[in-house]
């Protein structure tokens, strides 16, 4: 069982260089991709790091974690963007949950 | 009418989730001199192509290709050769180049289909990040990376599967 709290690392060195290199990776081919592409980058650059802190999450984080991989890897807002937006505000909103779980009313700021 | 030729390009998908069975070298090999027998502007084969077993360099080139989703066994860099291409009077920009690397992908493509992999061409990577890992030289311009593999069970869905080709 993974201890809880907010202080704890739960990424390698490795693993955070990986999300390193995806986002300044994607920053460039945005540049050149179609608009829909942004979003898409983002959520992946979020699986990948849902991924790398899976094992070690707290139950908080790992609920976060199975509202991120929801997504599917090819969603883009294109032919049904009011459902797109809407998955992406249920992930939104699980961010939140974890945020205020991770930081009780109580936890020094 | 050629029913085998043509069922294997109605066949082909772009595959985005494969095994981590590995791909014949012989097979790879296929793949990349299927870019020889490409329709190529005026024969001047201005296109390097780069083939990727090591699986090392394999991880290390998805890390730099947000495009990349699939995890590829191998993989065939396409580069145009910008320092002959000037040689020959080409601006490095020149849409003809790049037509050329389109055909060499796609005859790869369906060289891949032929030997029994599965593939999907990606565009969406750093080309600075790729030469360098590539230790590829300053002539050297890599635009398009076709990963190799073989299809897991279940696969992505498509980016728009309503999507149907335009006709005149």
């Amino acid at each position: 069982m993974a201890e809880e709290g907010a202080g704890r690392q739960l990424l390698s060195e490795a693993a955070a260089v990986e999300v390193l290199a995806y986002l300044v990776t994607a920053a460039r081919t945005q540049i050149d991709e179609a608009a829909e592409y942004a979003p898409l980058r983002l959520m992946t650059a979020a699986q990948k790091l849902a991924d790398s802190i899976s094992a070690d999450a707290s139950a908080p984080v790992r609920a976060l974690i199975a509202a991120i991989a929801t997504m599917p890897v090819t969603a883009v807002p294109r032919s049904d963007r009011d459902a797109y937006v809407a998955r992406v505000d249920e992930i939104c909103v699980a961010a939140a949950d974890c945020l205020l779980a991770v930081n009780p009313p109580d936890s020094p700021l | 009418m050629n029913t085998v030729l043509y069922e294997a390009l109605r066949a082909r998908r772009v595959t985005r989730n494969m095994t981590p069975e590995p791909v014949d070298s012989s097979h790879l090999d296929l793949v990349v001199q299927a870019a020889r027998y490409a329709p190529n502007a005026g024969n001047r084969r201005l296109q390097t192509i780069v083939p990727v077993a090591d699986q090392r360099m394999l991880q290390l080139l998805r890390q730099v290709s947000p495009g990349m989703v699939a995890r590829p066994m191998a993989a065939v860099v396409i580069c145009i050769d910008t320092a002959r291409a000037v040689d020959f009077g080409f601006d490095p920009h020149a849409p003809g180049l790049f037509i050329d690397v389109g055909t060499a992908a796609a005859t790869m493509l369906l060289a891949a289909q032929a030997v029994g992999l599965a593939s999907c061409p990606v565009t969406s990577f750093s080309r600075a990040a790729v030469a360098r890992l590539l230790a590829l030289g300053p002539g050297q311009d890599p635009r398009l990376i076709i990963c190799l593999g073989h299809a897991a069970a279940d696969q992505p869905p498509a980016m728009d599967a309503s999507h149907q080709p335009a006709h005149a």
